[in-house]
């Protein structure tokens, strides 16, 4: 009864003399944040991504326990508020409590405010004012103002005579980053900060992802560009063009110019967060290798050419080539690194403009197995949740992805994820940093997803861990699944896969077990042979454990591409319009039409594969490749040149001079993601806005504009590019884009699809399919042609993939201080195959296929197991993708880079650097 | 307290659950040196900072270690034999470095010995007369093995009780391995409930200086439902004065060793453990052994006298960092970490060791506890004042004429204790710090108005804290006994909060002349005791404020506020 009444009397708690209802569970200091405002309390050590350290101690307040309790400083930051507590956040006692800690601390700091780069935004600063300091009263005493300034770094910079030991820097490592390169060494007086084992951030462990820099409240951290100045006279906020994760970046410019950029704290994305290429390499954007003029080629050569002559050229080219070979013979390849509206205006002119569907774009080479496989099985071909359910997840299935590398704000969630205990599995045949902290490694050969992931649907239904009710409701053919899997013969799979049975098992039972689980996967799933039915495998797991439709669970691909979603969304491949309306149903073709005003094409287009194969019979005359990298990045180097070689016509839409445009006819000079706006849709579906920060460089036009007027001279009437109103079109066009607007986009994006009302999907499938039920499909483990072909010249498995410090062809990347931090391509060998190759550390090896050769760096690595070997493609001097085979996805033509046969031979030094002069 | 629930987790929180992924204390594993520390870091996933930010947070981690140490602890300081000691141990030593308090407060002259030449020698102490035989020592086979032949002998000290019932000192009831199997199959008997309400009737509060009841604290960790739960025993006993812990641990280490058993029954744990500081290697090598001995017995270990209950202790040994014997380092420094003060809450009861619920008693309140299990705890709670119950060790230094360890009833006066147990001063003595250099400056002519309890303490603005007693004679400067403490606080300090790490220095630095602003300093006590994270910076100026309130004639030339001349 008593209970019953006490409960009715709503709690309270009192601050400076008001009353506020009490609510569970907060420190004093959020409560107050929350219910009176941010700078009521000063701070110094706490920081909302942290944890709350309680060092400082600047946010005191009194408190009293009941109204004539006895009053008690406390850390407002780490105490927990109770009901029925009064506090005061400024009274006296506390006023000069904080006034005499801030004294302290100014004893220790160099008073050279207005030659700081902080000066203006430091939160010593800030607080010092607040608190009223006027004078230091200790004589000099013991100080650390001698300490040198670590300038070792590209990017990184310290100046620990500014440190005010809050450690910040030390917590965002470790919470945010879970890169642990910072630690505060020694103790009391003398304790500082400092990077690996007392070293410098130039030969350390960190991976400037700047988290440390954009933490500290003073200067003590920062970067070269100087991040923390307040100089900037704008600061625009716009997204990411390197990877998919999509972070924010807030760019600070003066003068029409990047200054630096840092991470919006209230994005849902990254909160605050982002990696060295985000942050730090932009540098590329007024690189001296810009294009800066339209070139065309006169007598062999590429020469300078009025906007004018080369459109009305392409025009005429265009035309004749329509006249003699159909609209067939002209093919496009759209970029992944444009907006969506760049994206639409693109597929619109290939199809409108030009009238055919050959359009096609980078995501043929990396998920468009997921694309089609997800449609198969659910009926939409994208990440079913968001990234922020990894907080709600309890188990984690990571399969072909190095997200710390390739992923990185990913990357790190998913580390601190794992850190606190969640369950990571790790499929992948290298030991990444994340299979390296995972409960479960499997170091699978590549090439055998499918009979792993055959194992752990066997072993799941072995121990009657599914969700029978899932399967029954929502999804169908599961029967015949069933039939094919309870057949499988697993120590046949085991023996195929390399892994130890039981290994498979567990990490199977812990998927099955958990209550939420995920999956992520990347390019180690789709870029092989049987790619498609890997990701249909992986659909296939979610359903039988009932892992969809809710938070914390659901089949998520880590999209490669900032904008390799978007490209897909805007119809820029060859069976399917914008919003992915198949283009072989003639009700498809009515309804583009009637949108384009001009007839559709009724024929499926060539996916890239098919169009350099028809370049090369002579089918395929003229290409449009555009921001796209493809001798560098395509498969089978030899033949893509040779491809490209034979066109009549190919332009090339670029910002730099790259492998590509060296061949082509016409290069157009288009501009970076920091000079346009547009939209970019990340890989949880979600459409956020790219603000330009600058203008296009001289000489360049958006690539939007050149679109624009493209179609323009080819006949086609088109309103000059503006983001907003081709997203208006966009949104007219694309059924799951109908509610957004660019406005409505607001600062954080929508997450598609978006109806009328504007109303967003945080997780599809919630009740049913989007194709109605979901489908199991059954498939049989197949070697890949390429190993039943070549294993025997080329008993070596190569598998490719990427670093942190570079982005795919690296065409950005490595126009900027990020070539300091790395600048090759190297080759992981395990030591027992480096052994019986005669290989040791820093030893150059020549990796043979049956498609070519190219000589690299050796690294000697336990991360690869023996027969294993694995690099990068980043740089144009290696060209690895020489030796990449020609085997692809049955069902999209994805080619198939992580398995290569190869023979792997230890070559000399002066024969290496022989090759390269004459190269 | 619904505490789980607030945004407060302590740091670093990923850097103890990647410890807690492997056995033993990795704290043991820097000090075995036996695996590089690049392995560790790559075997514990930790980054390349991690370990060396735990190395150089302690004295004895580092390298170039001196072989001989000088005591510097308090009552050692105060008996003014160091000097001397330290320069004879000069003569044959080119580095002397410094310990703080040996724990041979009773004759004083301590000094610490260890062969560099031994791969993990824990090294020996000495005190008293035994400086003079330093020749001889240095050729004594003890230093030349990596574990010491404990010699009872050569630490002969009074250890008497004084209480109307000895819980501690003369209670023989746990005095061999068959009384401890007789007591655990008496302990496995008994239901929880009646091990607890027992505990709680006793009254029984940690013996540590907080007070804290110990029935409570083990009641809130039984109550987790986390599977895996921890028994530390804080055996860190820093606080120069103070050589109880090291008597108990020396002289009755079944009695502690049954009173983590019986925690860990009550509670539901495994695993447990004890957490030594390493200026005590007799204490280490004593405790060890009676694990050993234990384990052979199957009575810890896997399946306990056969039956369901697993428990097993390992020792951690402490590397010279007084912080530490604050409950939240020295669960970090079990771990690996850097034994930085934690906020609290969570308390450890809740989120402890591993980030796993754990009871951390100190050393005495263990033994008594099991003491208060094989009599009974109502008899405990008979002695005393009915808050402060029980019996309590005390420690007095070598200042007075009967100095030693005695067990006394709670609120026995302290005019008893000094004139009746210590038979007064052997010189002329101003002023006694009671409870460790964070505890009060007691002046002589207060001293005999107190009682031997918490209330008593607290209500006359002192602190009971350890119950140890260090004599301030006359000669000595409380201005130099001021400074000499800002100086120990300085050294100690984690650096964690800001009012300890600098206001400890500029404490020091203000009191190198009598010169200084008595406004600034009175700001500056104040910040530290109202601002500090915990009860090192935190506890300081009481001790400093009870020197200037009872001898402002030794800091009378202190310069009145800057504004006024």
């Amino acid at each position: 009864m008593s209970n019953i009444i006490i409960s009715k009397i709503k709690k309270q708690v009192f601050i400076d003399g008001k009353a506020y209802p009490f609510v569970e569970g907060l420190s004093i200091l959020k409560f107050i944040k929350k219910n009176i405002g941010q700078k009521i309390v000063p701070t110094l050590c706490a920081e909302p991504r942290v944890k709350s350290y309680g060092a400082c101690r600047v946010c005191s307040v009194d408190v009293k326990l009941s109204k004539d309790g006895k009053s008690k400083a406390v850390a407002s930051c780490h105490t927990p508020m109770s009901a029925g507590m009064h506090i005061s956040t400024n009274s006296a006692n506390i006023q000069k409590l904080r006034k005499n800690i801030v004294e302290l601390v100014l004893t220790d700091h160099p008073l050279d405010c207005l030659t700081c780069e902080a000066n203006g935004a430091c939160e010593l600063q800030d607080v010092a004012a607040a608190v009223g300091i006027r004078e230091v009263r200790y004589a000099k005493g013991k100080n650390h103002l001698d300490r040198k300034k670590d300038t070792s770094h590209p990017y990184m910079r310290m100046d620990l005579s500014k440190c005010i030991n809050c450690s910040r820097c030390v917590r965002a490592c470790d919470e945010i980053q879970g890169q642990f390169v910072l630690t505060m060494t020694g103790r009391g007086f003398d304790a500082k900060i400092s990077v690996d084992d007392n070293g410098s951030f130039g030969d350390s462990s960190c991976v400037s992802c700047g988290a440390c820099a954009q933490i500290c409240p003073t200067s003590a951290i920062s970067d070269v560009f100087q991040a923390k100045s307040i100089e900037a006279e704008k600061k625009v906020r716009t997204i990411c063009s390197y990877c998919g994760v999509g972070c924010n970046l807030e760019v600070s410019v003066k003068d029409n110019q990047v200054l630096s950029i840092q991470a919006p704290k209230d994005a849902e994305v990254n909160a605050g967060h982002t990696c060295l290429k985000g942050r730090y390499a932009f540098k590329f954007y007024n690189h001296p290798d810009r294009l800066t003029s339209p070139l065309i080629r006169k007598n062999g050569a590429l020469e300078p050419c009025s906007w004018d002559e080369a459109f009305t050229f392409i025009a005429d080219k265009f035309n004749q080539i329509k006249q003699e070979h159909g609209a067939d013979a002209i093919a496009g390849i759209s970029s992944a690194r444009c907006t969506n509206e760049e994206n639409f205006l693109f597929q619109k002119m290939i199809r409108a403009a030009i009238g055919t569907n050959n359009i096609d774009c980078c995501a043929r080479v990396c998920h468009s197995p997921t694309a089609y496989g997800m449609q198969k099985s659910f009926g939409t071909g994208a990440a079913t949740n968001s990234i922020s359910d990894i907080l709600l997840t309890d188990a984690m299935l990571l399969i072909g992805a190095n997200p710390t590398a390739a992923h990185p704000v990913t990357g790190a969630k998913i580390k601190q994820a794992a850190l606190s205990g969640k369950v990571l599995i790790v499929l992948d045949p290298v030991e990444t940093e994340l299979a390296k902290l995972a409960d479960f490694h499997l170091p699978l050969r590549p090439g055998t997803n499918i009979a792993v992931l055959n194992m752990m649907q066997y072993f799941i239904i072995q121990a009657g861990l599914l969700d029978q009710t899932f399967i029954d409701s929502r999804c169908e053919d599961f029967d015949v699944f069933l039939e094919n899997i309870n057949q499988l013969d697993v120590d046949e799979m085991a023996k195929i896969s390399g892994l130890d049975k039981e290994l498979v098992k567990n990490a199977a039972l812990a998927y099955a077990k958990a209550n939420n689980a995920m999956s992520f996967h990347g390019l180690g799933v789709t870029e092989h042979s049987q790619g498609t039915k890997t990701v249909m495998q992986i659909a296939n797991l979610a359903m039988m454990t009932g892992n969809i439709g809710r938070k914390g669970v659901g089949v998520n691909p880590l999209r490669g591409q900032n904008n390799v979603q978007g490209a897909a969304d805007m119809g820029c491949q060859p069976h399917q319009g914008a919003g992915y309306l198949p283009m072989d149903d003639p009700k498809n073709q009515r309804y583009y039409t009637d949108k384009y005003g001009v007839p559709s094409p009724t024929t499926n287009g060539k996916k890239i594969p098919e169009m350099f194969d028809a370049a090369v019979s002579g089918e395929l005359k003229a290409m449009w490749i555009l921001g796209e990298d493809v001798v560098q990045t395509d498969p089978n180097t030899h033949h893509v040149v040779k491809s490209l070689k034979n066109l009549d016509l190919l332009i090339v839409q670029e910002i730099f001079y790259s492998e590509t445009a060296k061949l082509a006819d016409i290069v157009l000079p288009g501009t970076s993601f920091l000079e346009k706006s547009g939209t970019f849709t990340n890989g949880e579906r979600r459409i956020q806005k790219v603000n330009a920060a600058v203008k296009p460089l001289e000489g360049c036009k958006t690539d939007g504009q050149i679109i624009v007027e493209m179609m323009r001279a080819l006949g086609y009437q088109q309103a000059d590019y503006d983001a907003a109103e081709v997203l208006k079109e966009v949104a007219d066009v694309v059924p799951f884009f109908k509610g957004v607007t660019w406005d409505g986009l607001g600062t954080q994006g929508l997450q598609w699809p978006v109806n009328e009302n504007g109303e967003d999907t945080k997780i599809l499938h919630q009740n049913g399919f989007t194709r109605g039920k979901g489908k199991f499909h059954y498939f049989d483990f197949e070697e890949s042609k390429e190993i039943v072909k070549h294993q025997h010249k080329y008993p070596f498995i190569l598998t490719t993939s990427r670093e942190l410090q570079h982005y795919n062809a690296a065409t950005m990347t490595r126009r900027t201080a990020n070539n300091e931090l790395l600048n090759k391509d190297i080759i992981m060998v395990n030591p027992k195959d480096a052994a019986a190759k005669k290989l040791k550390a820093g030893d150059f090896a020549k990796i043979t296929s049956n498609r070519g050769e190219v000589t690299l760096e050796i690294e000697i690595t336990k991360k690869v197991k023996p027969g294993i070997i694995r690099t990068t493609f980043h740089f144009p001097d290696a060209l690895v993708n020489m030796v990449t085979s020609a085997e692809t996805d049955e069902e999209t033509k994805c080619p198939e880079y992580k398995v290569v046969a190869v023979e792997l031979e230890k070559i000399e030094k002066n024969e290496k650097s022989a090759k390269v002069e004459t190269a | 307290m619904a505490i789980k629930s607030i945004e407060v987790l302590k740091v670093s929180r990923n850097i103890s659950l990647l410890s807690g992924k492997h056995k033993g204390s990795l704290l043991n594993k820097l000090v075995e040196n036996s695996t590089s520390d690049k392995l560790l870091a790559d075997q514990y996933n930790f980054g390349a900072s991690t370990i060396p930010g735990t190395r150089s947070f302690y004295d004895f981690l580092k390298s170039d270690q001196p072989e001989a140490f000088v005591c510097t602890g308090t009552a050692c300081l105060c008996k003014g034999n160091q000097k001397a000691v330290r320069a004879t141990l000069e003569k044959h030593f080119d580095t002397v470095g410094e310990m703080k308090c040996l724990g041979r407060c009773y004759e004083n002259s301590a000094f610490h010995l260890r062969s560099n030449k031994i791969k993990n020698s824990v090294g020996k102490n000495y005190s008293g007369n035994d400086i003079e035989h330093l020749e001889s020592l240095l050729t004594e086979k003890l230093l030349s093995e990596s574990l010491v032949e404990y010699d009872v002998q050569g630490t002969a000290y009074t250890a008497k009780s004084f209480a109307s019932e000895s819980f501690l000192v003369e209670n023989q009831l746990i005095n061999s391995i068959q009384d401890f199997k007789t007591h655990t199959e008496t302990l496995f008997d008994s239901t929880n409930e009646s091990l607890l309400s027992n505990l709680l009737e006793s009254g029984l509060r940690g013996r540590g200086g907080a007070g804290f009841p110990t029935a409570v604290k083990w009641q809130s960790c039984a109550e987790q439902t986390e599977p895996k739960k921890y028994v530390v025993c804080n055996a860190d006993e820093g606080d120069p004065g103070a050589f109880s812990d090291r008597y108990l641990m020396e002289e009755q280490p079944l009695k502690l060793i049954f009173g983590m058993l019986l925690c860990a029954k009550i509670i539901q744990s495994n695993s447990g453990f004890i957490y030594i500081r390493g200026e005590y290697p007799e204490s280490v090598e004593i405790i060890q052994r009676t694990l050993d001995a234990l384990k052979k017995q199957a009575l810890l270990g896997e399946h306990i006298l056969k039956s369901d209950f697993s428990f097993d202790i390992q020792v951690v040994v402490g590397q010279g960092a007084y912080i530490c014997g604050e409950e939240t380092a020295l669960i970090a420094s079990i771990e690996g970490r850097r034994a930085e003060v934690d906020v609290r809450p969570p308390f450890p009861t809740v989120e402890g060791l591993y980030k796993k619920p754990t009871v951390v008693n100190n050393v005495e309140t263990l033994a008594a506890a099991t003491s208060i299990f094989l009599t009974k705890g109502e008899r405990f709670h008979a002695i005393g004042n009915g808050k402060s119950t029980g019996t309590k060790l005390i420690c007095l230094d070598g200042l007075f004429n009967n100095p030693g360890l005695y067990e006394v009833d709670m609120s026995t006066p302290l005019s008893f204790i000094i004139d009746k147990i210590g038979d007064g001063f052997n010189r002329e003595i101003k002023a006694i710090q009671i409870g460790g250099p964070l505890g009060g400056v007691v002046p002589i002519d207060k001293l005999r108005s107190l009682n031997l309890d918490y209330e008593s303490f607290s209500d006359a603005g002192f602190l009971l804290g350890h119950a140890s007693f260090v004599c301030i004679p006359k000669e000595f400067s409380a201005l130099e006994y001021a400074k000499h403490l800002f100086e120990f606080v300085a050294d100690e300090s984690c650096g964690k909060c800001f009012p300890c790490r600098i206001g400890s220095v500029r404490g020091s630095e203000m009191l190198v002349n009598k010169n200084y602003d008595s406004e600034l300093l009175d700001d500056l006590l104040d910040t530290m005791e109202q601002g500090s994270l915990c009860a090192l910076g935190g506890g300081l100026p009481l001790a400093i404020k009870n020197l200037l309130q009872y001898f402002p004639e030794e800091f009378a030339n202190r310069k009145i506020a800057i504004k006024e001349i």
